[in-house]
């Protein structure tokens, strides 16, 4: 029943007081206005203690509430694991960085770990190394997926069954007893090229103790040619290194030394040898010769397309211009023994390129990949001694190196039936191994017991004894010498998350020596000298290198005496034509040789130079397609000999004719879920005496347009747009300012705003700017913006319809090379010109004020943020961005898989991706693949944009700390140069400095007042606070065409003139 | 003919006679039956077989938009550099269509022209139609869907409010406001309408709701005097209505950067252009009404011809403004401008931009004889041919713009997939579904206002006698 409460609730006794007239009165009036003032219950609710009939009431009511509602229900909350044990100077949410090396082929490479309670998230260049400056390639930014690999081995298989770790160390200890008792004999070891010391120092005790044991080592990229004619004429532990920082002219003869054979000390000097900052004059002249456009030959100021096999030849003829140039005798010598080849070079550019190295003797410099034969190898050394370069801009280097047997030698040894025990620790030889080894068949097969450490179960695992699953180098101790010898550790970020080995653990257990960090102790002990040598070891692990460890220069010197017996099998390839193709094997520039099939940020990252992502295909130049009539996604037949392979023909601008191109690493047949139906394998076609290239292929069309090669990029020409400007070295000297006023800048009128636009106050004022003359394009920034910002990969399918997620891409354009838009060969000989392309920041941002909702605005420090949780996804910004650069969630790529397929489905589903299911779909992410995740960026979800945000979770670290420091009233401006953004940090050529424009000091605000910095489509008035440095090139004048190179901005044609039959004949995918 | 029965002082009519509203000398209670009939009458089997077939495109198209909703708009073929393809052509087509009934209501009401009293009610409705496909459009093609109230001035705990520099928001205001006042306006139109179908409904049912939505009409004088006066208001407030909410819907493209967007040419273009579709779509959709159901006394052959001038007229406007940006692209210098439309007429887009010139410029031109205006197949082709080539301007506009905009390494083909086509088709069910109902239950024309021009409503009216005038004669019958 209802109380009502009266107001006041009876007549009190003693004295008596009124609020008015009314009130004694006692009218009903009276009565109503209080009742009215006051209602029933509100006394009792606030003064009264709560009774329990409200009581009871109250609860019903929320509880009745709280269930239609439902705001009494959340999700459980579990898996919360307090971090009980925690390590004395961690701060949950703060990331602690170690350093660490990544084992490659050509030695270590310097890193800095982030990692976040215990897991490590991002890994970055190591700028405490004398040679590095911070940079790395993309396969070390993408290394961290890797480690988080959701197929990665995960348990001891004995006979493809799984097994434990105890009974493998049972086996390894009776495979201890057996080599004990016959020295070895019978068992070999397959390795991979490493320049790590101690793993050198287990093989030499192991050899030691086991003198039958085999060791042998293989790498498909490593042909034993160089090598051989390195020890030929040198002798044996010398390492030759180019010194870019002292090469003035630079030729390489297929030799891709900023993309495949780059390491990144060399793109480091490399670059500080093409900066131009106030002049030009330092700037060095790089020509390229080869058969496709690598990142080296995009970078040439002059490029001559020549076929593989026709680069011998090519360096007989240089040779002979050389040695005639310089009266060298040896190199006159060399080029009488060897019969001279059909030529057909373009004299006037041999001849001008001999002088170009001539005239700068002593800084000039020829290389030549490394996968040509001996005596070639042995020309180009006799060239450099030519003309002196060998001891200054080619460095004779002291490296120790233990040495082992080819897979040839043990492939003809297993053959034999020699090899009892074979335990391969690197590589993936049923994979890789030429195919005239016929690996998998007559190799693995005839050996009894295989033991494989492998990071996959893949085509090697097949028939093994026993599968090892291999640690991470994130997982496990060891250490490297850099390229340039510098030592450094491999430290362990976390444990191995499956018990994976390393190869140190297994050779530590055959020769019961101990591995991990004990054995990196041993072996640092000859390396940190006298002294202290625990504060040495603390100090090495710190700093992630020993200073002054570096190879010294070696006392051997060029041995000429040697050169006739390389010359013996000196053969000149003949000439390639229609009917004798030559087709080579570089290797992927996302995922080298097959050894990252499985990385999807590499298999989404578009290829540098065809923009194709999760797949390679056959490269093949615009003429030679047309005479073979095959055309961009035809299946093709190529035969070689016996050896057949279908494969995808992908037409590329550059490419020398009737030379095909086909990366290495793809098509695996025994391979995860990301690296699954990929590409084509190109070692099917690849023999023991054909490395690099196999000649005598023909071509045979199988399926018209029955391949679906997917590009970021579909269009390759500027269309005569002042996007890129370029100019000469010459032309920078006497016009630095060249680039300001071009095209559409040329004259722009001073606006008026009618808006008034936000204050930009704040302490700090970001900005960037993009260096064009030192970018190469290697998409490093790529995968490391990846890496930081927790960007999904979204499949081969979702980049066919233009969704891929990368908040910074790499602008690929062709040009004529010679200015001339006639020109007939424009399409297969071009220019190449690259630019990174991200969030420009504009100050008059277009996203910001066509955004309904405001969830793009700008901050006081000019930053042009993104508030994905207010975004609600109408795509207006993206549409108004004249830069494109905004990516949209069209699926909720980060819950949904994006790599399954599916299977039986209705028409207009069926082989797509599981996307499309929606709540039908699988949900979730794997729960490894959220420990690689940066926590402090969010995980967008589906329907958001995003893009480029400069790194703002950098900036807010940055400016916490600085909070911190500076108090309540302190000063709250960030030192200079304290922050870099992830792109510019993995950037090894330094083309990209992010910081402060506002302080004068900074590096940023010193390049954008570099007469060459302009911005891209300044006439918008949208005044982006990411700017370009132009990008020039040094011709020689005396070469052909020389006049025209590096001009392509500055002629501009009406813009119509060029546009019409361009566009009409190809829509989609061709080549303007 | 007259000149020698003509007397000394020759009436107006006489000299120049104007041609009746409604042939045949209708009576008006002819009328009311002719179109209170139709409601009245059993449902017809066409009718059945028809809202079938509508309504299962409409029910499918829902069921695109679940499947968009759960999935997300990756299952249309949007895409970067295309952020808005068929979602917003098909928006802008709609609401297009949509324009012709205030249109005609409104501006031609406070025009006095009175012939548009014979199919203001279907155009009316029409446009309502029109409006909620176009408003599914933009409610579904967000990332978040159910982050739409953003949109909406809500204060909230973040004190964020809408961007009111956004014309998509101001798409928002327009588009609703349009929305509320047509049916106002359409509404009120229907009161005196829907008080005779009260009195003459026969069912209990029928006269309830009819009873109830009649709003107590009596028919009474101070009841019309308010009426008309509401009507008149309502008719000056959809006005300026007509014209800004299309250029308020071009503004999202006008004052963008975009070359092919960013045009000042676009508000009274656009505005012409929904005329033009929107005049097209009610010839379309009341010729086969006009057939079925006998219209022809009331809906002549004379309204068919001026609704062909109409539509000479705005599509003209409309092949002015196609050319003048072209000329602009030429005269303005801006390479990007030019290369838009060159890329547009030339690109691999050609086909759709041809299309649309054809259709709206080319063929409408036909209307210039008479005889085309008269001929029931040139008309309904030549509606039919705007109706596309109106969809094809939106989409040339507004994805094939978006192709190719200023950094060519980012240009990106748009193909769209089976649920965008799906979705349009089903937005195509709902309209068609909608108006079926509206046919099916509401008095399609107007019948008291067109009683009003029925000679027999003029008090000085005189019905010709035996001994008139011939043109008298002529002009009646």
């Amino acid at each position: 029943m209802k109380r009502v409460f009266s107001h006041p609730p009876k007549e009190s006794s003693g004295k008596h007081y009124w609020r008015g007239s009314e009130e004694l009165a006692k009218t009903p009036e009276f009565q109503q206005w209080l009742q009215r003032e006051f209602p029933a219950g509100a006394a009792e609710l606030e003064t009264d203690a709560v009774s329990r009939r409200n009581f009871m009431r109250l609860m019903g009511g929320s509880m009745a509430l709280a269930g239609i509602g439902l705001s009494g229900c959340r999700r459980p909350e579990s898996y919360i694991v307090p971090y009980t044990k925690s390590v004395e100077w961690l701060i949950p949410g703060k990331a602690v960085l170690y350093t660490t090396s990544m084992p490659t082929r050509s030695g270590g490479l310097p890193l800095i770990a982030t990692t976040f309670e215990g897991r490590p998230t991002k890994l970055e260049g190591n700028p405490l190394v004398p040679s590095s400056n911070g940079g790395t390639d993309t396969f070390a930014q993408a290394a961290i997926l890797n480690l988080y690999d959701p197929d990665r081995a995960k348990t001891v298989l004995e006979e493809g069954k799984p097994s434990s770790a105890d009974k493998l160390e049972a086996y390894l200890k009776k495979v201890q007893g057996d080599l004990q008792q016959n020295q070895g004999a019978g068992f070999a070891l397959l390795l991979d090229y490493q320049q790590s010391p101690t793993r050198d120092r287990f093989l030499t005790a192991f050899k030691q103790r086991y003198p039958q044991a085999e060791i042998y080592f293989d790498d498909p990229l490593v042909a034993g040619q160089y090598e051989q004619a390195v020890e030929t004429l040198f002798g044996t532990d010398v390492v030759l290194r180019p010194a870019f920082d002292q090469a003035s002219v630079i030729l390489s003869l297929d030799c891709d030394f900023l993309g495949i054979e780059q390491t990144v000390d060399g793109v480091k000097a490399f670059s500080a040898r093409r900066r131009a900052h106030g002049s030009a004059k330092d700037m060095n002249r790089l020509y390229s010769v080869d058969n496709r456009f690598t990142l080296t030959g995009g970078m040439a100021d002059h490029r001559l397309r020549c076929a593989a096999s026709q680069i011998p030849a090519f360096a007989l003829a240089l040779a002979g211009k050389l040695a005639a140039a310089t009266n060298d005798r040896v190199l006159a010598a060399m080029v009488s023994q060897v019969k001279q080849g059909a030529g057909g070079f373009d004299d006037v550019w041999l001849a001008e390129c001999a002088n170009d190295l001539v005239v700068h003797k002593g800084q000039s410099l020829v290389l030549l990949g490394s996968r040509y034969p001996a005596w070639v190898q042995g020309l180009v050394f006799a060239m450099n001694n030519a003309v002196s370069a060998l001891g200054s801009t080619l460095r004779i280097l002291h490296r120790t190196e233990f040495k082992g047997g080819s897979l040839q030698d043990l492939a003809a040894k297993a053959k034999s039936g020699a090899v009892k025990r074979l335990f391969i620790l690197a590589g993936n030889p049923a994979y890789s191994a030429p195919v005239d080894l016929s690996w998998a068949e007559s190799v693995q097969q005839k050996v009894p017991e295989v033991l494989r450490l492998g990071y996959y179960e893949d085509e090697t695992t097949a028939g093994t004894k026993w599968h090892v699953p291999e640690a991470h180098f994130l997982e496990s101790w060891g250490d490297q010498r850099a390229p340039d010898g510098t030592y450094l550790p491999v430290q362990p970020m976390i444990l191995p998350l499956f018990g994976g080995w390393s190869q140190l653990d297994l050779l530590a257990k055959l020769l019961s020596l101990t591995a991990g960090a004990d054995a990196v102790r041993d072996t640092f002990k000859s390396v940190a000298g006298s002294g202290d040598f625990e504060e040495a070891w603390t100090a090495f692990l710190r700093q992630g290198c020993v200073k002054d460890s570096a190879f010294r220069v070696a006392s051997a010197s060029f041995n000429t005496d040697r050169i006739p017996t390389l010359l013996q099998g000196a053969v000149l390839p003949g000439p390639v034509n229609p009917s004798a193709i030559e087709i080579v094997f570089p290797a992927d520039y996302k995922v080298d040789d097959g050894r990252y099939t499985n990385n999807a940020w590499l298999q989404e990252l578009p290829d540098p130079i065809t923009k194709l992502t999760w797949d390679n295909a056959v490269q093949i130049s615009k003429a030679t397609a047309k005479a073979l009539q095959v055309a961009e996604g035809d299946l093709v037949e190529i035969s070689v000999g016996e050896r057949r392979l279908i494969a995808a023909i992908l037409v590329a601008p550059g490419q020398a004719d009737f030379s095909l191109s086909l990366s290495l690493g793809y098509g695996r047949s025994a391979v995860g879920k990301v690296g699954h139906g990929t590409g084509f394998n190109a070692y099917l076609l690849r023999s023991s005496d054909g490395p690099y290239f196999a000649t005598g292929a023909t071509i045979k069309k199988v399926q018209p347009g029955g391949y679906k090669l997917i590009r970021t990029q579909l269009h390759h020409s500027m269309e005569g747009r002042a996007l890129i400007r370029e100019g000469t070295a010459q032309e920078y000297e006497s016009n630095p300012a060249f680039a300001k006023k071009v095209w559409m800048d040329k004259d722009i009128e001073p606006n008026i705003s009618l808006y008034s636009h936000p204050p930009l106050n704040a302490p700090n004022q970001w900005g960037m700017v993009v260096d064009l003359n030192t970018c190469i394009g290697c998409s490093a920034c790529v995968v490391a913006c990846q890496a930081e910002n927790n960007i999904p990969i979204v499949g081969k399918d979702q980049v066919e319809h233009g969704r891929e997620m990368h908040w910074i891409r790499i602008d690929r354009y062709f040009s004529s090379a010679d200015g001339d838009i006639n020109n007939p060969h424009l399409e297969e000989d071009p220019e190449m010109v690259v630019e990174p392309v991200m969030c420009q920041h504009c100050e008059n941002a277009p996203c910001e004020t066509v955004c309904p909702v405001n969830a793009t605005v700008h901050s006081e420090d000019g930053l042009n943020v993104m508030a994905y949780n207010r975004c609600i996804g109408t795509r207006y910004c993206s549409n108004n961005c004249p830069f494109k650069v905004r990516r949209f969630n069209f699926f909720n790529y980060n819950d949904r898989p994006v790599l399954d397929k599916i299977e039986n489905g209705l028409p207009g589903f069926q082989g797509k991706q599981q996307l499309y299911l929606g709540p039908f779909g699988q949900w979730g992410m794997e729960e490894i693949s959220k420990l690689q995740k940066n926590p402090n960026v969010t995980v967008r979800s589906r329907g958001v944009m995003e893009k480029c945000t400069y790194c703002v979770q950098r900036i807010e670290t940055a400016k916490i700390s600085q909070r911190i420091k500076a108090g309540v009233k302190g000063d709250l401006t960030i030192p200079t140069d304290s922050i870099k953004s992830a792109c510019q940090q993995a950037c090894p050529a330094e083309a990209i400095v992010f910081g402060d424009i506002k302080d004068p000091e900074s590096q940023v605000a010193k390049l954008r007042n570099l007469p060459q910095n302009y911005h891209l489509l300044e006439y918008l008035n949208i005044q982006t606070r990411t700017s370009y440095l132009a990008r020039l090139r040094n011709p020689n004048l005396k070469m052909p065409g020389a006049a025209k190179i590096g001009h392509i901005n500055t002629i501009h044609e009406p813009v119509e003139e060029r546009i019409g039959p361009a566009t009409r004949v190809e829509p989609e995918g061709g080549n303007a | 003919m007259a000149e020698t029965h003509a007397p000394a002082t020759v009436p107006f009519e006489e000299r120049m006679p104007r041609p009746p509203m409604v042939l045949n000398n209708r009576s008006m209670s002819w009328i009311t039956n002719l179109i209170a009939g139709i409601p009245e009458q059993k449902t017809p089997l066409w009718w059945y077989i028809t809202i079938a077939i509508t309504g299962s495109f409409a029910g499918f198209g829902v069921l695109c938009i679940l499947y968009l909703l759960f999935t997300g708009v990756g299952v249309w073929g949007n895409n970067i550099p295309v952020g808005w393809a068929w979602d917003i052509t098909n928006f802008v087509f709609w609401i297009g269509i949509g324009h012709a009934g205030t249109l005609i209501s409104a501006i031609l009401y406070l025009c006095r022209q009175k012939w548009r009293t014979s199919i203001n009610r279907a155009a009316e409705a029409m446009t309502l139609f029109a409006v909620i496909c176009a408003a599914i459009y933009p409610g579904i093609h967000v990332g978040r869907v159910w982050m739409v109230w953003f949109m909406a001035p809500v204060p909230n705990p973040n004190w964020i409010w809408p961007n009111f520099r956004s014309p998509l928001l101001w798409d928002v205001f327009a588009v609703s406001t349009y929305f509320t006042v047509s049916v106002l306006f359409w509404f009120l139109g229907l009161v005196p309408d829907l008080a005779t179908m009260r009195d003459r409904a026969r069912s209990k049912v029928g006269k309830f709701c009819y009873g109830l939505l009649a709003l107590g009409w009596r028919g009474g004088n101070r009841q019309w005097r308010h009426y008309e006066m509401a009507y008149l208001i309502l008719a000056g407030l959809s006005t300026p209505l007509v014209l800004s909410v299309h250029s308020t819907v071009s503004f999202d493209f006008a004052t963008s950067l975009i070359p092919g967007w960013h045009t000042t040419i676009f508000p009274p273009y656009f505005v012409a252009g929904a005329i033009f579709g929107g005049f097209a779509m009610v010839l379309t959709l009341m010729l086969p009404a006009r057939s079925i159901y006998k219209l022809h006394d009331v809906f002549t052959w004379n309204h068919i011809d001026v609704m062909c001038k109409i539509i000479l007229l705005t599509g003209s406007i409309v092949g002015y403004a196609y050319t003048m940006e072209l000329f602009v692209a030429f005269y303005g210098a801006n390479p990007f401008e030019r290369f838009a439309f060159i890329n547009r007429y030339f690109g691999p887009y050609w086909w759709a931009a041809w299309s649309m010139f054809t259709c709206n410029v080319v063929i409408p031109q036909l209307f210039w004889i008479r005889a085309f205006r008269r001929n029931l197949i040139t008309v309904f082709f030549v509606c039919m041919c705007v109706n596309a080539g109106m969809w094809y301007e939106r989409f040339v506009i507004i994805a094939v713009s978006l192709t190719r905009d200023f950094l060519p390494s980012s240009w990106g083909m748009y193909y769209p997939t089976w649920v965008d086509v799906m979705t349009f088709v089903g937005t195509f069910g709902i309209f068609t579904t909608f108006f079926l109902i509206f046919i099916r239950f509401f008095p399609m024309i107007a019948m008291s206002e067109v009683k009003t021009v029925l000679p027999a409503a003029d008090p000085h009216y005189h019905p010709p006698t035996i001994g008139g005038t011939e043109s008298m004669k002529e002009a009646h019958v």
